[in-house]
């Protein structure tokens, strides 16, 4: 079902809430970089602590008005000027991160400290300024109305995510960061040659305006299919992820935590925009297939190699390449429900579930791998004994941000899976479903290994190799608890996701 | 208000029993409390009514509802919930990491009051769930390499099973009119669903799984083996009924379905006799058992598929009261397996007479519960050849309790003068009374017949002579029984193992062709063709 996205000429009360969630992030980045050192871990956690409150005061005003959140800067309406716009997906997103980012901070606090005696050290100043960066141009892709300011956040997403991947400045961690950063720019150099020609073509490139002018013609399709696949390659959907295992298992557990749980995130947005909003008469049934059996692909292959991992770390990042299968499972189950004339809002809602609980339950496995890592001195699987008396918070966590990705009720993987398998059977594409089932057959199993082993009692005399603070355990806990509850959202009266969209029923009907 | 109330805490209780197992001290302390958990259940079993208990808002709302079916299955899983957390506080007594079992614990008694009320399709799901994440969790408490193995085969078979049950759940609410997730709606709206073939067999295959029907049955003696006594005994008793339950609920009982019925019932009734000619080549009491398990969760199905084909409604009576004394007996042999083991000398007949008594039961011993469960069921198996398999399976199941007795008296402590403890001695005899006196009670008050017609001595007469054929049976396996081969304990899964081997070096496969995958060479001609391919798929259809 097309949706209408024709921007009204008018800055809505609250739209510059927007400009806020946009503009604080990169303030923070600046005035870290102004003061330096312990200054910018301070002014970063100030900084989450009001972009969190930012994020709240949005979802506010979009859940009171019902309506899309606007501002134009400036008061020039587009094509003139630029629009930030926020529907409900864009909302959503942007609380979950702000949620995700606040437990990340967190949980940095204590990895990411400037050691005593010196004023200034490289690897927590990059990283506190580099995590509000991140979250400020995740931000600027959620609200952003034109293709344009879309490619400058998806650059700056990328030059803030790369060094992430070095913070340790081994060689082998800026191998894979050179390997991400130049994979990615691939990307880029595909995305902005399709907007290129969609500007060319059209005139413009106001997302809404756009929708409105684009039809059918072989311009459009290279535009689509240039801009799509730029996107699958940062989002690293299967076979285009060669860059994702080394550089999220190589990189310090918060790091990784925001770029398998965040970073991946933005480009997948992106491209949801593009196909269910811009190129929504264009884009055909089976390109939308074929993106499912990537994603499908991703799935099987992704979980199946997660399985033979010897380390943590990089069954995790592994399992985040089956994970972003699931996310392109979404679009011939939109496609296939708008084509019967029926509400999207299943696959829409689930595949935004899914990203969401994802998300958080992501976040938190890398950084309970992070703090076994910093237990044990090592994060080899079949080796984690002691894990559950040495940390017993931190192996919960795990295991309930597993069940997220299992599925299992009431968490948010699991209202995700039911969303699509229910969008999979109303539009006679059985096969989705059966992928999605294997997959948490198989995601059970890595699991089930990794919780088994962290059961197995620790040998007589064994010590931790170190401490870690108990607030760390909290954080992972809550991002846990984050998704394993996010079912419950099914509970809550107002359907946010369907504002500014159609109008969404719920869970049960098609 | 009172049915709220009391539906509330007969889930409420355990659910934050569990919670509060958080605070390490009160976890350590639990134990004692493990028998006193389920008394909310049983009381809500006594003195509810069938008021559903709604929570939650007109989008979604969890509801709990106390059924006929329900109500039978939940009175006696709570006594044998309450004996066997007994056993275990008497078991825990003194241990210094109790905190594992009792978390297990606690999470799979949720789980298995929750199912037995839950009246809503994600209730269900939901409370499965958590029933078979946390029986895996028991099953592990075993602490060998064994038990890690049976745990996993347990919660995988339980999580491919829920699998399936998640599908056919989405289709029974896609279904079911008005959007309601009311497991009594979505039953009703099968036979007219466009998808009622499909939704029938994710249903059956995802709950027989569950229910342990051959060939998918192995994880039974797997797990029942190693899970300490007490666990194996809410397993076996209370676990396992929650897929009877769910298949009586879910199942279109009162719409004749033959093509559906009839296939249950051979598959049932192929598992009662498959139990029956395994079981007798073990020699542990509790493998025994799990055979026996195995035999009477098949016929028990056998009796739902024919309720099924006929479109008999009684049958969801008459089946949940034939598995409300399996429950029971079988709880309470497992209890019994256990305190045998510690008995020796003179104490032991004490311990093993009432243990006899039962097993005959199950085979339809005249004047005791299996008595009544097989009289129950009669009028559902009244088909020429059903029947007389009927028959045949009571011959089996009274050879196979017979072959039980003699490897529990084996199992003995040959210690002359061990002694159970109380602690674990009383519970079994707290089980054998309920085992013998509930079915009685439940036979007259549910309405299903009256003692006087169940006393009338053609019926005790129809009742003996399968026991007394399966004597004479028993008494030839005693003399030859040597020359039985020897099946392995969980059978079929031995099968299993080169199977494996192929799944390890497709795995090897696939982790190659990943490798190459991640080349830059083939990254970058991946992205060039995916550009073609999008570019294809809209070029082509979109003229």
């Amino acid at each position: 079902m097309p949706h209408s996205l024709s921007t009204p000429d008018v800055t809505t009360p609250g739209g510059l809430l927007l400009v806020l969630a946009v503009l604080v992030p990169f303030v923070g980045v600046l005035a870290g970089m102004v003061l330096g050192g312990r200054g910018a871990r301070r002014v970063a956690l100030a900084t989450l602590a009001a972009g969190l409150a930012i994020a709240i005061a949005i979802a506010d005003t979009l859940v009171r008005s019902g309506a899309a959140v606007v501002y134009l800067l400036g008061g020039w309406t587009p094509p003139l000027g630029v629009a930030l716009r926020a529907d409900g997906l864009a909302v959503i997103m942007l609380l979950a991160v702000a949620v995700v980012i606040g437990g990340i901070g967190v949980y940095a606090r204590a990895d990411f400290g400037t050691p005593p005696g010196v004023r200034e050290a490289r690897a927590p100043f990059v990283f506190w300024t580099l995590l509000l960066a991140v979250w400020g141009s995740l931000n600027l892709v959620f609200v952003s109305g034109d293709l344009f300011t879309l490619y400058v956040a998806l650059e700056l997403l990328t030059f803030a995510g790369v060094p992430l991947v070095s913070l340790g400045g081994q060689p082998e961690t800026l191998r894979s960061a050179l390997r991400y950063l130049l994979y990615a720019l691939f990307g880029s150099v595909l995305y902005l040659l399709g907007a290129v020609l969609l500007y060319g073509a059209y005139g413009t490139l106001d997302i809404g305006l756009l929708a409105a002018r684009v039809h059918p013609e072989p311009v459009t399709w290279a535009a689509a299919a240039l801009m799509t696949v730029g996107l699958l390659a940062k989002t690293a959907l299967f076979p285009l992820h060669l860059w994702l295992p080394p550089a999220h298992a190589g990189a310090p557990a918060a790091a990784s935590a925001v770029l398998s749980g965040l970073v991946i995130k933005g480009s997948w947005f992106l491209a949801v925009r593009l196909w269910l909003d811009v190129f929504v008469g264009v884009v055909t049934l089976p390109s939308a297939q074929t993106l499912a059996a990537l994603g499908a692909a991703a799935i099987l292959v992704g979980n199946i190699v997660a399985l033979r991992q010897a380390r943590l770390k990089l069954l995790i990042a592994y399992s985040t390449v089956a994970q972003i299968g699931y996310l392109f499972l979404m679009f011939p189950l939109a496609a296939g429900l708008a084509a019967a004339q029926l509400d999207d809002a299943a696959a829409v809602n689930g595949g935004l579930l899914q990203a969401i609980s994802h998300a958080t339950a992501k976040a938190a496995m890398f950084m309970a791998a992070g703090l076994v890592y910093t237990t044990l001195g090592h994060d080899r699987i079949a080796d984690l004994r002691g894990v559950a008396r040495a940390l017993p918070m931190t192996l919960v966590a795990f295991a309930l941000g597993g069940a997220s990705l299992i599925g299992l009720p009431p968490s948010g993987g699991f209202l995700a899976k039911w969303l699509l398998v229910s969008a999979a059977i109303t539009t006679a594409q059985w096969w989705w479903a059966l992928v999605m089932l294997v997959g948490g057959l198989l995601t059970s199993a890595y699991v089930f290994i990794v919780v088994v082993r962290a059961l197995a009692p620790a040998p007589e005399g064994w010590t931790p190799k170190a401490s870690v603070p108990c607030y760390q355990q909290v954080a992972v806990l809550a991002l846990a608890l984050c998704s394993f509850l996010l079912g419950l959202a099914v509970l809550c009266p107002v359907d946010v996701a369907g504002i500014g969209r159609a109008v969404v029923p719920g869970i049960g009907s098609p | 208000m009172t049915t709220s109330l009391l539906l509330i805490a007969a889930v409420g209780v355990p659910f934050a029993l569990l919670l509060a197992c958080i605070v390490p001290a009160i976890r350590e302390r639990m134990p004692p409390l493990l028998a006193l958990a389920p008394i909310p259940a049983l009381a809500a079993a006594l003195f509810a009514d069938d008021t559903p208990l709604v929570l939650g808002n007109a989008q979604y709302a969890l509801s709990f509802v106390l059924d006929e079916p329900g109500r039978m299955l939940l009175l006696v899983a709570a006594i044998l919930w309450s004996a066997a957390g007994a056993y275990a506080a008497t078991g825990l007594r003194g241990a210094t990491h109790a905190g594992g079992f009792v978390v297990c614990w606690l999470m799979t008694l949720t789980g298995c009051i929750g199912v037995f009320l839950a009246a809503d399709l994600v209730g269900f799901y939901f409370l499965l769930a958590v029933l078979s994440v946390g029986a895996s969790g028991l099953v592990l408490q075993g602490g060998t390499a064994e038990a890690l193995r049976a745990s996993a085969v347990y919660l995988g078979l339980a999580l491919i099973a829920e699998a399936f049950l998640l599908a056919g759940l989405v289709l029974l609410a896609l279904a079911t009119p008005d959007g309601s997730l009311l497991i009594r709606d979505a039953a009703a709206a099968i036979p007219t669903s466009p998808w009622r073939d499909l939704t029938l067999v994710l249903l059956i295959v995802g709950l027989g799984m569950k229910a342990g029907l051959v060939p998918l049955h192995f994880w039974m003696p797997l797990a029942y083996g190693v899970a300490p006594i007490p666990a194996a005994a809410v397993m076996s008793g209370a676990v396992v009924k929650a897929s009877a339950l769910a298949l009586i609920r879910f199942l279109p009982l009162d719409v004749a379905l033959p093509d559906f019925g009839l296939p249950l019932a051979a598959i049932g009734l192929f598992g009662a006799f498959y139990g029956v000619v395994i079981g007798i080549t073990q020699s542990r009491p509790k493998i025994v058992l799990a055979y026996s398990s195995v035999s009477q969760m098949g016929f028990l199905v056998a009796v739902i598929g024919m309720g099924l084909a006929a479109g008999d409604a009684g049958a969801a009576r008459v089946a949940s009261f034939y598995a409300a004394h399996h429950l029971l007996v079988k709880g309470a042999l497992f209890l019994a397996a256990g305190v045998v083991a510690t008995t020796g000398g003179r104490q032991l007949w004490l311990m093993l007479l009432p243990a006899a008594i039962l097993a005959l039961g199950i085979g339809g011993l005249p004047l005791t519960g299996g008595a009544l469960a097989k009289l129950a069921v009669k009028p559902v198996l009244e088909d020429g050849l059903v029947e007389l398999l009927a028959a045949l399976s009571a011959i089996g199941t009274t050879l196979l309790m017979l072959h039980f007795l003699r490897c529990l008296a084996a199992s003995a402590s040959p210690d002359s003068a061990a002694a159970a403890p109380w602690g674990t001695a009383l519970p079994w005899m707290l089980m054998f009374v309920a085992a013998l006196v509930v079915p009685w009670m439940l036979y007259s008050a549910t309405g299903i017949g009256t003692w006087s017609d169940a006393l009338q001595p053609g019926i005790l007469w129809a009742a003996s002579w399968p026991l007394l054929i399966g004597a004479g049976l028993a008494l030839g396996l005693w003399r030859w029984g040597r020359y039985l081969p020897r099946a392995p304990e969980g059978d079929i899964v031995v099968v299993s193992q080169p199977a494996m081997r192929v799944v390890v070096r497709w795995g090897d496969a696939l982790e190659g062709v990943e490798g190459v995958l991640r080349r830059w060479p083939v990254a970058g001609l991946s992205l060039l063709m995916l550009i073609l391919i999008l570019g294809g798929a809209m070029f082509f259809d979109g003229h």
